[in-house]
């Protein structure tokens, strides 16, 4: 807003105090100015409890699109009732291993973004109180404890997880960085990512050691591991040109959250479905006809983070008779698959649970799914989907040779 | 005021603003496990951290003690059941131990009607919220009372049907609070209130009773006692499913806005428009502060009352609607400025930012919603007015009206203020007696959709006046132990603080 509009939104206030008597007018301005300070720790935390207090202070206008509310259907986990919890962990008013646990209680979906007068994210309000749970070293979660030994050890969220192709590393310009669970759990999708690479003729590398982006690091409050992680990635994918990723969140990381934190790649960083659309434009590719009925399910990170929500479509409807449906929640509007934020590793039931719920509304409009998100499709998976594939893999199998 | 000490583990340091008389630890674990046994353990709990959850609802009081490092109440026990039969034996329970019961939908009410201010069970009702069916043919949605409002509107509008309840608490309220608070939406000069669309209702009583109305569009067959379960918040069982009225999702929606010179030139503008039946879904009308408050970009609005409306519908109607609301808003002195200045209202309906932004600030901000009929509509809203801003420390004082009748309108009041060194709660109250009081002596109702709660109890008696001795002997019949949501609509005791 200019400062220009900002002066006739709030001219009506004004006009308001200068008809009040010089007391109350001081009073006003002097509360205006100063009041809320009481409201705040007095010591320093990581977290914006200012923010969080606002939060705290709203009717929860996001509730009814929290996914992780609408498996519990507790006030306790309802967004504003987070920040509730938070705003007292804060203030030393309420400290407690619930209180904790429920710190972490959220899947980072961004759903709440979309509809909060302030544009915040839970997850991002939440990530400073949980550095504080941290530094204060009391109730961390342990599943939370063992994953960051696993990372800072094989540098993978898996204990003795893989952390390259294990193939001929290539000496291309473009890079491409499949993500821990891509590596792990879904080879299949850097399989096909890298069948279309050789088909579209591109010159691409991998990295013989492959770090996480961090993100679970972030998400945790660890992060003074996360910042090593970051470094790390900073000096290894800075020499290419541009970086290819599968996962979404590494994406989001890398474009947004190591800037935030000074810490600037200067190398393109490009979702596999925007790479992939380039090459279809470009006439790298050409697809062989397809007639099977999909839905295709939007990312959280990916349509609300990134706001990638054109390219996988175009994408999918550049194979000629595929038939492109849409679940009630799609878009900004699409709904968590159950693993996103940490939610799988201190919250597995309510996870499972949402996985399952998601997956139910994608099966009512096509038995079909197609997701962009190698996390996606491992929750899918493990909830018993059956026909569920990465948009690398239907590409792949588009692809005419 | 009491320290709540918490169970181990905890580190609590708050004051509770209601003490509730603790349970014994015997009785407690008694009737916990047969709780547990009504709703299964995973729907049961004791948690404190559940307890403070519950603590309180929207209530701008219960806000300011939390800013304040005070708790309002905490209940002792919290349930989520999945039917009626669970609901019944939970009253059946609660009967026998005499301990209060709450019932809770999702706590967005303004006037603390969900607060446990004696302790007790908190009914949580978000596991009942299952849209039972969609009839195409009766136009009707069957659906349980827990389910959210955005939840049950946008589900409707997927299939192609709204309810045309549209509150600014649509996200975070549900259809239960709704009901048991008579509630009214933003396009129900069309679609009606909440009460207009139910058909027929499942309720638990106090004792235990499951009553169900049965589904006709009308009947002449006595008087309709499930009606006493809509506004009476809680204090006479749980309504736990409803049938109601949908409508084809409209074809054509039309926006229209005039500014006038005065108040008077347009509320009788919208006196006309309904006396010619003539009902756009949506009529505001802001007085000169809230016009340039929300109106800042519209340059015809300067020094003027805003007046919004969306006719939607079939399209011929909304036409015609469209032609007769000009006609009449003109000859009243009325100048159109088109549909920018309602798209908006429509963008920035839901930003509810006002008490985040002002409480933590020390500026006490509310809002109080009355009605009237059309004979006394102006001498209320002016008198209501001044009465606020005669208290010391009011800012401002503004109103729209928000909901329109052939025979009247809701005036929407909002008041904001600051307390400077004295305390805000009194100053809080002293607004609100002032409002309560012109409401009262100009012929108004003290509440049009927001229900009496709390705060509103030093006025409820004058409010019904012979009828309240009714609606008492009513409560005392229905509800012997007066297990249900104590504390409230003056039923009972004295719970002002």
């Amino acid at each position: 807003m200019t400062l220009l509009n900002k002066i006739k939104k709030y001219s009506w206030i004004v006009k308001s105090l200068l008809h009040l008597p010089w007391s109350v007018k001081k009073d006003a301005l002097t509360t205006l100015l100063t009041a809320h300070k009481k409201y705040l720790p007095d010591t320093e935390s990581h977290a914006d409890v200012e923010d969080i207090l606002k939060c705290a202070l709203c009717p929860n206008m996001c509730r009814f699109d929290c996914p992780v509310l609408d498996c519990v259907k507790s006030e306790t986990t309802s967004p504003a009732g987070k920040a509730r919890i938070a705003y007292l962990y804060e203030m030393d008013r309420f400290k407690s291993r619930d209180a904790v646990n429920l710190m972490y209680a959220c899947a980072g979906c961004g759903a709440c973004l979309q509809w909060c007068p302030f544009g915040f994210c839970v997850e991002d309000l939440l990530h400073g109180v949980r550095r504080d749970i941290v530094d204060e070293n009391q109730y961390i979660p342990p599943p939370l404890e063992e994953l960051r030994e696993t990372m800072v050890t094989y540098h993978t969220i898996f204990e003795q997880g893989c952390t390259s192709l294990h193939r001929q590393y290539g000496e291309g310009d473009t890079l491409y960085f499949a993500g821990c669970i891509a590596l792990n759990q879904t080879k299949e999708i850097p399989a096909a990512v890298l069948t279309i690479l050789e088909k579209a003729g591109i010159e691409y590398a991998t990295l013989p050691e492959e770090w996480c982006c961090g993100a679970p690091l972030l998400m945790a409050g660890f992060f003074n591991e996360f910042s090593e992680f970051a470094l790390h990635n900073k000096d290894v994918l800075s020499p290419f040109n541009r970086i290819v990723c599968s996962c979404p969140t590494c994406v989001y990381l890398f474009r947004e959250i190591y800037p935030s934190m000074g810490v600037t790649l200067n190398t393109p960083v490009l979702h596999i479905t925007e790479f992939l659309l380039d090459c279809v434009a470009e006439g790298l590719l050409s697809m062989k006809e397809g007639k099977k009925d999909y839905v295709y399910h939007d990312p959280c990170i990916l349509s609300r983070r990134l706001d990638i929500l054109k390219a996988p479509r175009t994408l999918l409807t550049s194979i000629p008779g595929i038939r492109l449906h849409e679940s009630q929640f799609s878009g900004k509007e699409t709904r968590c698959c159950g693993m996103g934020g940490l939610l799988s590793v201190t919250h597995p039931s309510i996870s499972f649970e949402m996985g399952q719920k998601r997956l139910s509304q994608l099966e009512k409009k096509a038995t079909h799914i197609i997701t962009a998100c190698p996390a996606c499709k491992v929750s899918f998976t493990r909830v018993g989907a059956v026909n569920v594939a990465d948009i690398s893999e239907v590409i792949s199998e588009s692809v005419i040779d | 005021m009491s320290k709540d000490g918490g169970s181990s583990g905890n580190r609590n340091n708050f004051e509770v603003i209601y003490p509730s008389i603790t349970l014994s630890e015997e009785k407690k674990s008694r009737i916990m496990e047969a709780l547990k046994k009504i709703v299964g353990k995973k729907n049961i709990s004791d948690a404190q951290i559940d307890k403070i959850s519950y603590s309180k609802d929207y209530w701008p009081i219960a806000l300011r003690w939390m800013l304040e490092g005070k708790c309002a109440a905490l209940p002792d026990i919290i349930l989520w059941p999945h039917t009626a039969e669970q609901i019944s034996e939970i009253f059946i329970m609660a009967n026998e131990e005499k301990i209060p019961v709450i019932p809770f939908g999702e706590g967005s009410g303004v006037l603390g009607g969900a607060v446990p201010v004696h302790g007790g069970i908190i009914v949580d009702m978000k596991k009942m919220d299952r849209i039972i069916s969609i009839n195409d043919i009766n136009l009707t949605v069957t659906v349980q009372s827990g389910i959210n409002g955005m939840n049950l509107e946008r589900r409707l509008n997927h299939e192609g049907y709204t309810m045309g309840h549209i509150p600014q608490s649509l996200y975070c309220s549900s259809l239960g609070g709704w009901l048991a608070c008579r509630a009214a939406g933003q396009f129900s000069t069309k679609y009606g209130k909440i009460d207009d669309m139910l058909i027929s209702l499942e309720a638990v009583l106090p004792q235990g009773e499951i009553i169900r109305s049965k589904l006709v569009p009308k009947s002449s067959t006595g008087p309709q006692v499930e009606r006493i379960l809509l506004g009476a918040e809680g204090t006479l069982g749980i309504i736990t499913e409803a049938t109601l009225k949908i409508w084809p999702y409209p074809e054509k929606r039309i926006l229209a806005s005039y500014v006038f010179t005065t108040m008077q030139e347009a509320l009788e503008s919208i006196r006309l428009i309904l006396r010619e039946g003539i009902f756009p879904a949506v009529v505001r009308l802001y007085d000169r502060i809230e016009t340039s408050r929300h109106f800042y970009d519209t340059p015809q609005a300067k020094n003027r009352c805003m007046l919004i409306l969306v006719m939607e519908g079939s399209s011929h109607l909304v036409d015609t609607e469209e032609k007769r609301s000009h006609a009449l808003c003109s000859a009243q002195g009325g100048i159109a400025c088109g549909p920018a200045p309602v798209h908006h209202w429509l963008d920035t309906r839901f930003n509810v930012r006002e008490t985040s932004d002002f409480s933590p600030r020390d500026i006490i901000f509310d809002t109080i919603e009355v009605s009237v009929m059309w004979d006394k509509a102006l001498k209320l809203y002016e008198a209501m007015i001044s009465a606020m801003e005669a208290i010391t420390g009011v800012i401002f004082a503004s109103a729209h009206a928000s909901h329109v009748y052939p025979q009247g309108a809701c005036f929407y009041f909002t008041f904001g203020g600051t307390a400077g060194k004295k305390d805000a709660l009194q100053f809080y109250r002293a607004v609100w007696s002032a409002a309560m009081r012109a409401c009262l002596d100009a012929g108004g109702s003290i509440s049009h959709h927001h229900g009496i709660g709390i705060m509103r109890i030093p006025w409820i008696k004058e409010e019904l006046g012979t009828s309240y001795d009714i609606v008492n002997r009513l409560k005392k019949m229905l509800d012997p132990h007066n297990i249900m949501n104590p504390g409230k609509m003056g039923f009972d005791h004295d719970t002002s603080q």
